[in-house]
C-alpha cells in the first residue's frame, strides 16, 4: 500500500477529503489485540465513538482503493441515517468505479438505503434485479435474493 | 511536489479529530519492513 497506493495523487486527494487517517505499526500490539488484527495491510474504517464501519484485509490498488472506501463511507452516513449521503456515496462509486470489487456491495447498500429512506420496498427488488444482471456471481447478488420475492 | 496522506499517529487524537470535523477514521495496520 505505502508504495503504490498510498503515493497515488487521487488517493492521497481521496483520504484526505473524506477521512482522519492514523497508521499503527503491527509493534503496536495493545492495538492489534483490540481490533483482532492478525494479517497487514488491514484497514478499518471507525465512526468517532470507535465503532467499526467498515474492515478491509489485503492489497488494494488505487483504482480499487478508492471505490472501496467510498462504499466505506457510504456505510459510516448509514449507520448515522444519513440516508441522502449515504446514497450519493454509494452512487458516486458506481458511477465512477462501475467495474470495481466494490460495485456490488453499492448496489446493495443503495437499494438498503433508498428503501430505509422511503420504505418502499420497490429498490430492493431494484438492486436484485441489477445485482443480478450485472454482476452474477457476486457475493451481494446471493445476499439480495429474498429481495426477488417483492412485488414489482 | 509529491502529496502524501497527512496521517496521524495515534488513534484516540484521530477519533477526536473525527469528532470535530464530522469525518470518520481510516485505520491503517502495517507493518513497516
Amino acid at each position: 500500500m505505502g508504495a503504490v497506493t498510498y503515493p497515488n495523487e487521487q488517493v492521497v486527494k481521496f483520504v484526505d477529503y473524506n477521512f482522519v487517517p492514523v497508521q499503527i505499526e503491527v509493534s503496536n500490539t495493545a492495538l492489534m489485540s483490540q481490533f483482532k488484527v492478525n494479517w497487514t495491510p488491514t484497514i478499518i474504517v471507525l465512526d468517532a465513538d470507535g465503532n467499526e464501519v467498515h474492515r478491509v484485509v489485503g492489497f488494494l490498488p488505487p483504482e480499487e482503493f478508492i471505490p472501496t472506501f467510498m462504499v466505506a463511507k457510504g456505510k459510516w452516513y448509514f449507520n448515522a441515517e444519513q440516508q441522502p449521503e449515504a446514497q450519493g456515496m454509494f452512487d458516486e462509486a458506481l458511477r465512477g468505479y462501475p467495474d470495481s470489487s466494490a460495485a456490488a456491495e453499492a448496489v446493495f447498500f443503495l437499494g438498503v438505503s433508498r428503501y430505509k429512506m422511503t420504505h418502499d420496498p420497490k429498490p430492493l427488488r431494484e438492486a436484485y434485479e441489477t445485482l443480478t444482471a450485472k454482476f452474477p456471481g457476486s457475493e451481494w447478488t446471493k445476499r439480495a435474493a429474498p429481495y426477488r420475492l417483492i412485488p414489482q | 511536489m509529491a502529496l502524501n496522506i497527512g496521517w496521524l499517529d495515534d488513534l484516540a487524537k484521530a477519533k477526536d479529530r473525527a469528532g470535530q470535523t464530522g469525518k470518520p477514521v481510516l485505520l491503517d495496520f502495517f507493518n513497516p519492513k
